[in-house]
């Protein structure tokens, strides 16, 4: 569904990705790791077609990313960010943002997708004239995956989609993520530096290190501690909390 | 011995529509020289217990306490003027974001100097050294090029360390830290909190480490106070966190992904049950 | 279900009452700020008498009656008469149409055209922003009425060539401010999360970025009412703008010059109505901005 070969990103005279390689597979659920630095963030800030200086090849469902129109591209791949508080327009309102994809795709029946949309991703529709400052951070991260699926597209990318967000509300939209791949086959490329989020939610992940890839694995390995890769096991130990200055009592 | 000593703390702000809300609904604990974690998510009221505790409040916040003692000063009736003698001195906060919390037309070094001049009477080059020898503590492994350094020209760890510098160099008796680490990269995470501890522990000094992440407060305090809906809803020893009884505390651990993780789905919290138990 | 529940309820049933909702809870917001509405106040009262000059005048703006010139303000004329013998009362009393005409045309011209070049300039940045912005930056280097005494009289002299050359005058302003605006959020998340679902630059400045950057617009052009209004006159008093015998408020002043050590009604009076309807702007703005300004807002 997804493929990337050599793709090489400068920023300036950086050199902030060097010869990337990887594919996913259709309804698979690929998670790129790293530190803030590493370009996990750059990889899809290319694929969405935000960087302009990239070399190498980008395919998407067999085609040249390059190539394709905006709307073409738009109904295929769409990306739910970071910030909730950052990707809703402040001064428009829950509905304006779902029906904003259908006008711009002259797509009708817009009422009724609106509310099946808010159905599916579990906002009550009450919800539906509020303003983003009406909302919590977890009803907004709802909204941004909502406004994201309106186009029904196949990859959804998704930039730490939690990581702004408090523990429990993290495990509900984390839960409504993996119910919505299901429901639609979504392929998903997910970037992350929490390595729990990776287990939960991925089938395979990749590690990234100062622009290079360092390995692929499958999630079954991270799980059982036994990353190829002596920085991937780096990483492990890191989010396990490094040496604790007293081992904490297991019951 | 106890060097913070609270009971019924109330913070309350306006509301809008009228009527005040209470954001911080009467907390009741004690803090020694040891190291207390303040747990809780965002609206639990856990950042707004710090800044009292720093008469950081400004109106038209209130703050009400049955009692609120720091190291024999009440802190209930303090004047502005008493609050600046003690802030900073006896008593000093590392907040998030480094960036946000230096001048960015200053010296690094001058910046961790100033306390100095406030507060003790030292001259130009004791000042100096005094600085200089309180980052080499924070472990900055080159003292005098970051003392003539821009808040720019450092990144954020490096940032954070010299926050600490700046707020330890007067050697104060309680250091309250709000979430000092989740403005960083996770790399450098672990290094601030372990410059932070042993900091704490050499010099005895107290500190409150408030933070919305179970595992990290579990892993460095001795004890955490966890926060819900602004009250105290569990008090444990950090040894202890997996016997927590509180369903509030139970369901933030069960809630939180894990590395060999299997489950399905992960629980989620029942609000509207716990603020009905509240 | 009162009026109120409805337009304040939080969760609106549909698009229409939350759009009634917003503006609602807007306008409870300026009514709570007694200045602002003294401001709007004043502004009401200058829209109905202009609406209603004919019937409020007592004497006719034009026709003078030469056996009661320079009258000093009295029971039969409260502001005097001028020289002519026209009541100074009717002629300020039509001069509002006048005035409101100039404001209102200048504010369509003016600030559509700012608001445009600034946001195109600001989300585009680059080429783009360095050119519109260098050509704003000219307009701007130059002092207002002798930009605009350039342009009259290149164009001629008339009322109509004198709003033209003030709103060329103000529109860098707008430009500068919505520039501004558009730079703070050219790279947000929403803009990019709009871009991926497939829309053009066009819709996205129109329908995401002016929107944004309209409010501290209105504010500005609101604001700057008083200082379109002051350089109107400006002109009128040169007379570069308003022609006799229509009665503008900086000609009748241009024209009360001659008489104002003996009879200082003639140009004291019109001086007051330009005063008291540029105060009412300037409180109106400034209410607004407490209003609509988040950044106000978000304090305390």
């Amino acid at each position: 569904m997804i493929e990337v070969r050599d793709l090489s990103v400068r920023y300036g005279p950086a050199l902030v990705l060097d010869g990337v390689s990887f594919s996913v597979a259709e309804g698979e659920s690929f998670a790129l790791v790293g530190e803030s630095g590493s370009g996990k963030s750059t990889i899809l800030k290319a694929l969405a077609g935000q960087v302009a200086d990239w070399s190498g090849r980008m395919a998407l469902s067999g085609q040249d990313v390059g190539r394709q129109s905006r709307r073409d591209l738009a109904a295929l791949m769409q990306m739910v960010f970071q910030d909730p508080y950052g990707s809703l327009h402040p001064r428009r309102t829950v509905d304006d943002a779902l029906a904003e994809p259908l006008a711009i795709h002259g797509i009708g029946d817009r009422d009724a997708r609106v509310l099946a949309m808010l159905d599916a991703v579990g906002l009550a529709r009450r919800f539906r004239f509020r303003l983003p400052h009406q909302l919590s951070g977890g009803q907004r991260q709802r909204v941004a995956i909502a406004r994201a699926l309106m186009l029904s597209p196949r990859v959804l990318l998704l930039d730490e989609p939690t990581s702004a967000l408090d523990v429990s509300v993290q495990a509900e939209i984390l839960n409504l993520l993996k119910r919505l791949r299901a429901e639609k086959g979504l392929t998903f490329l997910l970037v992350t530096h929490d390595l729990t989020v990776v287990s939960f939610l991925c089938d395979r992940l990749g590690v990234l290190r100062a622009g290079r890839l360092e390995e692929i694995s499958d999630v079954a390995l991270l799980r059982a501690g036994r990353l190829q890769s002596a920085y991937g096991r780096e990483l492990v130990a890191r989010s396990h909390g490094g040496r604790p200055t007293e081992a904490p009592a297991r019951p | 011995m106890t060097l913070l000593s609270v009971r019924d703390l109330r913070v309350s702000f306006p509301r809008p529509t009228g009527g005040r809300v209470e954001v911080v609904r009467g907390i009741t604990f004690d803090l020694g020289r040891e190291r207390l974690g303040i747990v809780g998510e965002s609206g639990s009221g856990k950042s707004m217990t710090g800044r009292a505790l720093m008469g950081l409040i400004a109106p038209p916040g209130r703050v009400a306490a049955a009692r609120m003692d720091f190291d024999g000063t009440d802190l209930t009736g303090l004047t502005p003027a008493g609050w600046r003698a003690l802030r900073g001195a006896r008593m000093s906060m590392v907040l998030q974001d480094p960036k946000f919390s230096l001048n960015p037309v200053m010296r690094v070094g001058d910046q961790i100097g100033e306390a100095l001049a406030f507060h003790a009477r030292l001259s130009a080059r004791n000042r100096r050294a005094r600085v200089l020898e309180t980052l080499a503590a924070v472990r900055i492994d080159d003292p005098e090029r970051v003392y003539r350094l821009y808040p720019h020209e450092i990144s954020g760890g490096m940032g954070q360390r010299v926050m600490i510098a700046m707020m330890v160099i007067l050697e104060p008796a309680l250091l309250i830290a709000d979430e000092p680490t989740s403005a960083l990269d996770v790399s450098v995470r672990e290094q601030v909190l372990e410059i932070m501890d042993d900091l704490v522990r050499r010099r005895g000094m107290g500190l409150m480490l408030i933070s919305h992440d179970l595992n990290m407060v579990a892993r460095w305090c001795d004890r955490i106070l966890v926060m819900f809906d602004g009250r105290v809803v569990e008090e444990i020893a950090a040894g202890r966190l997996h016997d927590a009884t509180h369903p509030y505390t139970r369901g933030l651990i069960a809630s939180l992904p894990r590395m060999d993780e299997t489950r399905a789905e992960l629980p989620v919290l029942d609000r509207a049950a716990l603020a009905r138990g509240a | 279900m009162t009026a109120r529940d409805w337009l304040l309820d939080e969760d609106p049933a549909t698009r229409a009452q939350a759009r009634a909702g917003q503006a609602y809870r807007l306008a409870t917001a300026l009514a709570g700020n007694a200045l602002a509405m003294v401001g709007l106040a004043i502004i009401l009262a200058l829209l109905v008498v202009a609406a209603f000059a004919p019937w409020l005048a007592p004497y006719s703006p034009v026709q003078g009656d030469l056996g009661a010139r320079l009258l000093p303000p009295s029971a039969a004329h409260w502001m005097g008469t001028d020289e002519l013998g026209r009541d100074i009362l009717s002629r300020v009393i039509h001069g509002a149409r006048i005035t409101l005409f100039i404001v209102l045309l200048v504010a369509v011209i003016a600030a559509p055209l700012g608001l445009i070049i600034g946001a195109v300039s600001g989300y585009f940045g680059g080429w783009t922003d360095r050119i519109l912005m260098g050509v704003t930056d000219i307009f701007l280097s130059m002092p207002r009425l002798i930009l605009a005494l350039a342009f009259v009289a290149a164009l001629g002299p008339g009322i109509e060539n004198a709003v033209i050359a003030i709103a060329i005058t103000a529109w860098p302003v707008y430009a500068r401010i919505a520039r501004a605006e558009t730079l703070t959020f050219r790279n947000a998340d929403f803009v990019a999360a709009i871009r991926m679902q497939g829309a053009g630059h066009a819709r996205v400045i129109g329908l995401h970025i002016v929107p944004l950057c309209l409010s501290s617009t209105i504010v500005r052009v609101t604001l700057d009412m008083a200082g379109i209004i002051l350089t109107a006159a400006g002109l009128g008093f040169l007379g570069l703008g308003a022609q006799p015998p229509l009665p503008e408020w900086g000609a009748m002043i241009s024209k009360g010059r001659a008489f104002i050590l003996d009879q200082w009604w003639v140009a004291t009076m019109p001086g007051f109505a330009i005063v008291i309807v540029s105060l009412g702007f300037c409180l109106f703005g400034d209410g607004l901005r407490d209003v609509l300004d988040p950044r106000q807002r978000a304090r305390g």
